[in-house]
């Protein structure tokens, strides 16, 4: 139960980070989603539900900010679908190993790139244009960067399973 | 039969969830309409506002030393230009009187501070640290010291999000200073804008000045946007693609300005009702 509380505490913390930290970190105009990478977290570390439903919350809070008419639920859409794709990682008996490993940054990328593609399909509906070149140049480089990004919990979790 | 049930639920119950919460995101998507959804909306910005005005003080504390040797300098040029500028104003009143034009409107400028960025992809907005309280209100057009920077979407009592340039819905009506020739400000993704509607006849440069054009409903005429960077016929097609550099630095963007002038609902309305 404390432990619910407290993964609550950060995902707020996380929100909060998303909205007024990544605007420093962004190069050529694409920021890092701090937020999706912390569903990915939740989903290796607490299972596929609890990320599933942490990216449903998450998504919900950034739509609610966004002040965008017409397209509130389609954050809370695309990253609940993205920590139900996290969830798939994870192994109650490699959590440590998992997060601490390349295949943490693969998993972030993966799921970065579903998440981005279904943004952009149904964010682009009825605009008239390509969601695939939406993809290209701005899906892509934003899941690249969202990943790079990731390498810096995987550093803290490798060495925390080398100690 | 309740067994089975339950056993179904604990096999499925990953499924269950995924779905349960997508199928809350797409009415949410359907219902955005809805004054309900408005007032969470409403209820969520003040929210995280109030928690973004606290952590925005960090950024800008590392930042003040810099800031403030910069602020002095242009201090210094401002002045130099707003005594430059007042007697302009007295020679443009004297010619206006003699020529009998109508004197433009002046605007009230409301200062704010960014203290939170939603860049999500294509829909790019900055939350303020102003709003209703202090005469913000939504289609207001948000100006720095260099240009306009965008348009406030929705307002709170203590906080205002406005969209800015680098965001998928927003138009502006603008022309270029030296020609007077007219196009449509759009953001297509990536550093720059495009100026738009431009036929491959009219005359651009890069290195032409982009200000907002009278033809805007929202936004004062006369406001820089931006300079061209490039200007070239597209192959075939009648007008040319024209890619302009915003005069607002979207990375740095720590203070704005809201200019509060209410977009003219007479004109709005005239120009919307359905010819006859």
């Amino acid at each position: 139960m404390r432990q619910t509380f407290i993964d609550i505490a950060l995902t707020l913390m996380v929100v909060l980070l998303q909205t007024t930290i990544a605007q420093y970190l962004a190069v050529a105009g694409f920021s890092p989603d701090i937020a999706l990478i912390w569903i990915v977290y939740l989903s290796i570390r607490r299972g596929q539900i609890t990320g599933t439903v942490a990216g449903f919350l998450v998504g919900l809070v950034l739509d609610l900010l966004s002040g965008n008419d017409g397209m509130l639920g389609l954050a809370a859409l695309s990253k609940t679908v993205g920590g139900f794709t996290a969830g798939y990682f994870f192994n109650e008996n490699k959590t440590v190993q998992t997060l601490g490993s390349y295949r943490f940054i693969l998993i972030i990328l993966s799921v970065s790139l579903v998440h981005n593609l279904i943004y952009f399909i149904i964010f682009l509906q009825g605009s008239g244009a390509h969601w695939w070149q939406a993809i290209l140049l701005y899906g892509i480089p934003a899941a690249l960067y969202t990943a790079a990004v990731g390498l810096i919990p995987t550093f803290v979790f490798a060495r925390r399973a080398l100690l | 039969m309740i067994q089975r049930l339950y056993e179904f639920v604990f096999l499925f119950k990953e499924y269950l969830v995924v779905g349960v919460l997508l199928a809350v995101s797409v009415t949410l998507l359907a219902l955005n309409d809805d004054p309900q959804i408005r007032t969470i909306r409403t209820v969520a910005v003040v929210s995280v506002g109030t928690l973004q005005d606290a952590v925005g003080i960090i950024p800008n504390y590392f930042d003040l030393r810099r800031e403030n040797h910069v602020l002095r300098e242009l201090n210094l040029t401002l002045a130099d230009e707003v005594n430059r500028l007042r007697e302009a104003r007295l020679e443009n009143l004297r010619l206006r009187q003699l020529l009998g034009l109508k004197e433009r409107g002046e605007f009230g400028f409301v200062a704010a501070n960014v203290i939170g960025k939603n860049l999500q992809l294509l829909r790019n907005t900055v939350t303020l640290d102003a709003g209703e309280r202090n005469g913000v209100r939504a289609d207001m057009p948000i100006v720095t010291e260099n240009g306009l920077a965008g348009k406030i979407v929705a307002t709170s009592s203590r906080f205002a999000v406005a969209q800015i340039l680098y965001n998928k819905d927003i138009r502006v009506s603008a022309k270029i200073e030296r020609s007077r020739v007219d196009g449509i400000i759009r953001w297509e993704g990536g550093s720059t804008l495009a100026l738009q509607d431009v036929a491959k006849t009219l005359d651009i440069q890069a290195g032409d000045v982009v200000i907002t054009s009278e033809y805007s409903s929202f936004f004062p005429p006369g406001i820089r946007v931006g300079v061209i960077t490039s200007a070239r016929g597209a192959e075939g097609s009648l007008f040319q693609s024209v890619e302009v550099r915003p005069a607002v630095d979207f990375s740095r963007l720590e203070e704005v300005f809201v200019i509060t002038s209410i977009p003219d609902s007479d004109r709005i309305a005239l120009e919307h009702r359905p010819r006859e």
